[in-house]
């Protein structure tokens, strides 16, 4: 592979290539969604369960664009290249629900429903208004959703568009979820290839609460080119920030590792290594107080999780599982002490700490 | 600004002596070259660790927490800490401004960290990162002017981007610590590793200190003091505690492997066997953290004794042999960079055995300095008539071995002797004019010795030969007393020369009877075979052996022709055995011009020597220096003090020191760096004066 100049022309390198074995998607699946589930989940003040549902798109416009998309994200890989019509998200929005409406109904919690596009859920381009006008009636008349998340980048959370989302929901609670990564502009532009600034960010939030919007942040945890107390203090350092904005809720994402990026491109090269448990657990002990837990939710969900290609101590089993309880328990409970409890004492705990500077 | 380093002694290579000031009031020094011991929370939890260390004097730290003022002050306050951050360089800012009054303090010093990114994509994305670090360094060094400060440095394997650090360094005083972090991370690519120690070295200040950090293992310290390195940090040692690597300095054996513990520290002695074999256990990692770390500080301690009282060399040649890397990094500076480090390389070293061990020592700075000095400032004695080859011996000076005696018994027969030339040929020195073989390091050096020559040892000689014969008149004629591989040497010689070169007939050995014999009648053959152009050499002629020595050892030490001028009046020679020297004194005024010493076989001029070396004051132009005043107080000239210097200057070289106006000579002194260090420094020790006027 011919050795790219910056990070975009890298990033587009790595992406050509794995594009290439890529196939497109037959009419009936363009119908299905990529995946939906429902699972046990922290809602603002309770615990209840979500109801997740992945749609596949026309793929990220960032990603799409000249600039190359974000250096950790594969999820361009499963969108269709070709463009998927509206009727085939209507389509695919419809299988999910109908799957799993009686659960729902039939559930003593109460839900969130999560909509992910692995892109924008406001950018016209990848979701048309009809689409999601269509989306949020059906939302609307089920009882059990109390929470909505969608995701989306700032440049498409517009004051129109986030009048539309209230004229739906009235009293239900929707966040919009932001790939914010970092408050660090240096780091979220150079590292992670975002291409949007903190003030932008400020500026969307403030459309987000002047619309009594929610907003939901997404930090991700030791981006490229991070060594372990840097992820340490970088997403520390972002959680203090946030929490002084008054931001609703922050979902900390350790990185994993995804096909056709240019982080695997360096994990394969031994040069990336994804987090420590531990290192995520100091970050938000060092960070959180009982008190900011009151205004700000802390979800941490990560995806790979104790798996080398996610987030992991020493990937012995016992080790990887009481990690990933006290993670869990500490996200349904957003109880601090939950990261003091130590169910099981791994020998990996001293390597880590001799390793870390290593890392 | 009060210095923060100071060059005690220069030694072999770039490696050398220094002190680094912590504290001027409690006289707080550390010496280098030293090891930067880690603080870990686990490691202090270990009784063992505190009384092991407690005494090091040099700790990293890396955690703010250790920054309060109650762990600082009361349970170190002898030993002096770097503290470097392991994080963000944002982060590093934060903790600098709330506790600006501990780093304000005179024990702790921190270095600018340079953590992220941790690996680099290209090129343009390395110099982007690095421009980025420089623009964030500045504002630190701007904003506590009054802090010293270490520089991390990383290269990303691209060695131009070096460049990009020089601006800064020379513009910022209060750095005071070059910390190399990525230089050693591969040493495979051992070229641009020596590319940029050159660089530091010829470029920037010789009074920053250099550290290096990162994936440096105990193996490498030899070769990174050789380099100049005054600090390391052995932080990786615990990392390779973590991966249960036992560190036996030859290997890094995984512990499960240790059969026979080669050590016997307090943890090999503890209670480490006992637990080898349990796979997932915390206390093996502590007991080999603490075993690692006791191994590259008793290695330490090994290098600055050999360094301070040994041939260090050798030892870096030994202990190169354990990775290839190394054994590359020796010859490529032996071949590539030999025209700077002879300039850093002492001309003598004192009462030593310089031994060679191979193809690894033919090189070395020190023997490529003798063989070209010789070459380049050896003249023939006008007097010659005839030329001897003699093989060497293993006693030095060989004139007092025993062969060598049976040598003079024949060559001493002859009252014309002193028309003689003797050159005796030696591996790897190549070819020594008897007149020198009182001279460092013909006067120490030991080689093992079979009879047989490898070939570049046999090249080594033949050219120094012909170069040296080559000066003299082709009519003269050349008597061999050689055998075995020395017979290679003049074979290869003469079919480059149009001399005459005759045998005698070697019978068992060359100090048989029949052998000497054969010597004796060549001589008597030859003797006067040669017809001398200039008969009244009257003036000229040195008879005695140690006059016509220190008029070629004068000529090796000031270039050719000086013998001649500091003997211009006749020589009188008194050896005081008290001190092992012999006091030259001038025939015809008696004073002392100078003394030679046994110890280092160099001649120290007193200022009365150096008189009648130089014509004239403003025409000297080389071994001196204009000192900025009229009078030296002290027996230490600093660099302050200095205006200007010759540029041949070596550590151990003689100079004469003159006022500023060059009218005056007001001191002799020897000195202790080189004239690069003198180019590159503001700050201090320069010379050793042993002569005021």
């Amino acid at each position: 592979m011919k050795e790219g100049k910056s990070l975009i022309e890298k990033i587009k390198l790595i992406k050509r290539d794995a594009q290439k074995r890529k196939k497109n998607y037959r009419e009936e699946q363009l119908n299905r969604p990529i995946s939906f589930w429902i699972k046990k989940d922290r809602l603002v003040n309770e615990v209840g369960k979500e109801f997740t549902i992945i749609l596949r798109t026309r793929g990220c416009s960032w990603a799409l664009s000249e600039n190359g998309g974000c250096s950790m994200c594969g999820y361009y890989l499963d969108a269709n290249n070709e463009g998927v019509k509206d009727s085939n998200i209507i389509s695919q929005f419809d299988y999910a629900l109908n799957n799993k409406i009686n659960e729902i109904k039939q559930d003593s919690n109460n839900f969130v429903i999560k909509l992910f596009n692995s892109g924008s859920f406001l950018d016209d381009n990848e979701i048309s208004k009809e689409v999601r006008n269509y989306v949020y009636e059906k939302i609307s008349k089920v009882e059990k959703f109390k929470e909505i998340i969608i995701e989306s980048r700032v440049e498409y959370i517009t004051s129109e568009k986030l009048e539309e989302i209230k004229g739906f929901f009235g009293k239900k609670h929707c966040e919009i979820g932001i790939g914010l990564e970092t408050v660090n502009n240096y780091i979220r532009n150079n590292y992670i290839n975002k291409g949007i600034s903190f003030k932008s960010f400020k500026d969307a939030l403030k459309r987000c609460k002047d619309h009594d919007v929610g907003v939901k942040v997404y930090l991700l945890f030791k981006p490229l080119f991070l060594n372990e107390q840097a992820a340490i203090d970088d997403c520390s350092n972002s959680i203090d920030v946030l929490n002084g904005l008054g931001v609703n809720s922050i979902s900390i994402n350790p990185m994993n590792i995804q096909k056709g990026t240019l982080a695997e491109y360096l994990w394969f090269q031994n040069r990336y290594r994804p987090p420590w448990f531990y290192s995520l657990f100091k970050c938000i002990k060092k960070s959180v107080n009982k008190g900011d837990l009151n205004d700000t939710r802390i979800l941490c969900d990560p995806s790979g999780a104790g798996t080398k290609r996610g987030i992991h101590n020493c990937l012995r089993r016992k080790c990887e599982y009481s990690a990933k309880k006290i993670l869990t328990n500490f996200v349904l409970t957003q109880n601090i002490i939950e990261l003091e409890k130590q169910e099981y004492e791994c020998d990996c705990k001293k390597k880590y700490s001799l390793r870390k500077a290593f890392y | 600004m009060t210095y923060f380093f100071e060059v005690l002694a220069s030694k072999i290579g770039y490696s050398r002596i220094g002190r680094i000031l912590f504290s001027k009031e409690r006289k707080l020094y550390i010496t280098t070259p030293n090891v930067i011991i880690p603080i870990k929370i686990a490691l202090m939890k270990q009784l063992n660790f505190i009384q092991e260390f407690e005494n090091h004097e040099l700790f990293t730290i890396s955690k703010d927490f250790f920054l309060k003022i109650g762990f600082i002050r009361e349970k170190f306050k002898n030993n002096a800490f770097v503290f470097t951050y392991p994080g963000t360089i944002q982060k590093f800012q934060e903790i600098l401004e709330e506790n600006n009054n501990i780093f304000s303090q005179d024990n702790i010093i921190s270095s600018i960290p340079f953590n992220i990114p941790t690996t680099s994509i290209s090129v343009e994305f390395a110099q982007k990162e690095i421009r980025n670090y420089l623009l964030n360094v500045e504002k630190i060094l701007k904003s506590y002017p009054s802090l010293n400060f270490g520089l991390s440095i990383k290269i990303f394997d691209y060695v131009e981007l070096f460049d990009y650090y020089i601006p800064i360094i020379n513009q910022f005083e209060n750095i005071k610590i070059l910390n190399l972090v990525d230089l050693f991370e591969n040493l495979n690519n051992f070229r641009n590793i020596l590319k940029i120690i050159f660089r530091i070295k010829n470029e920037l200040d010789n009074n920053l200190i250099v550290m290096v950090s990162g994936r440096i293992i105990p193996k490498y310290y030899p070769i990174l003091v050789y380099l100049g390195i005054d600090l390391i940090d052995c932080s990786y040692s615990l990392f390779l505690s973590a991966e249960n690597f036992y560190d036996t300095i030859e290997y890094l054996l995984p512990i499960y492997k240790v059969k026979y513990f080669p050590c016997s520290c307090l943890v090999c002695k503890g209670n480490l066997k006992n637990v080898i074999n349990n796979k997932h256990s915390a206390e093996k990692i502590d007991l080999l953290s603490l075993h690692n770390l006791i191994t590259a500080s008793n290695y330490m301690k090994k290098i600055k004794q050999y360094l301070n009282y040994e041939d260090f060399r050798v030892f870096v040649e030994k202990s190169s042999l354990d990775e290839t890397n190394l054994i590359s990094i020796l010859k490529i500076l032996d071949k590539n960079y030999n025209y700077y480090l002879k300039y850093e390389t002492p001309i003598i070293q004192k009462s030593k055995i310089i031994r060679s061990l191979g193809p690894l020592s033919y090189h070395r700075p020190d023997f490529q300095y003798f063989r070209e000095h010789t070459i380049k400032n050896f003249e023939p004695e006008p007097w010659t008539k005839l030329i001897i080859l003699l093989p060497c011996s293993a006693k030095k000076p060989y004139s007092q071995s025993k062969s060598h005696k049976k040598f003079y018994s024949v060559i001493r027969k002859f009252n014309e002797f002193p028309n003689f030339q003797e050159f005796i040929l030696t591996s790897p020195l190549g070819v020594i004019p008897r007149q020198l073989e009182n001279i460092y390091p013909v006067n120490s050096y030991d080689i093992s010795v079979t009879g047989e020559w490898d070939n570049e040892e046999t090249n080594i000689t033949a050219e120094m030969l012909i170069k040296l014969l080559k000066k003299y008149d082709k009519k003269i004629p050349i008597l061999c007393h050689l055998k075995n591989g020395y017979l290679e040497i003049v074979k290869r010689a003469s079919s480059k020369l149009p001399h005459d070169f005759v045998f005698s007939e070697i019978q068992d050995k060359t100090t048989s009877i029949k052998s000497l014999e054969s010597l004796e009648k060549l001589i008597k053959q030859y003797k006067d075979k040669f017809q001398l152009k200039y008969n009244n050499l009257k003036n000229e002629y040195l008879s005695k052996t140690w006059n016509r020595k220190f008029a070629k050892i004068l000529d090796y030490q000031f270039g050719i022709g000086s013998g001649n001028k500091i003997m211009s009046n006749g020589l009188k020679t008194v050896h005081v055995r008290v001190n092992n020297q012999i006091d030259l004194i001038d025939l015809k005024t008696q004073e002392k011009l100078g003394f030679f010493k046994f110890s280092t076989g160099q001649i120290k001029l007193t200022i009365k020597g150096f008189r009648k070396l130089i014509l004239s004051l403003h025409s000297i132009n080389s071994h001196y220096i204009v000192f900025d005043g009229d009078k030296i107080q002290g027996n230490t000239l600093f660099r302050r003090g200095v205006l200007e210097f010759s540029s041949d200057l070596s550590p151990n070289s003689q100079v004469i020191i003159v006022n500023k106006e060059r009218k005056r000579i007001i001191g002799s002194g020897e000195l202790i760096v080189s004239s690069n260090f003198l180019k590159n420094s503001k700050n201090g020790r320069i010379a050793k004066i042993y002569e005021w006027k």
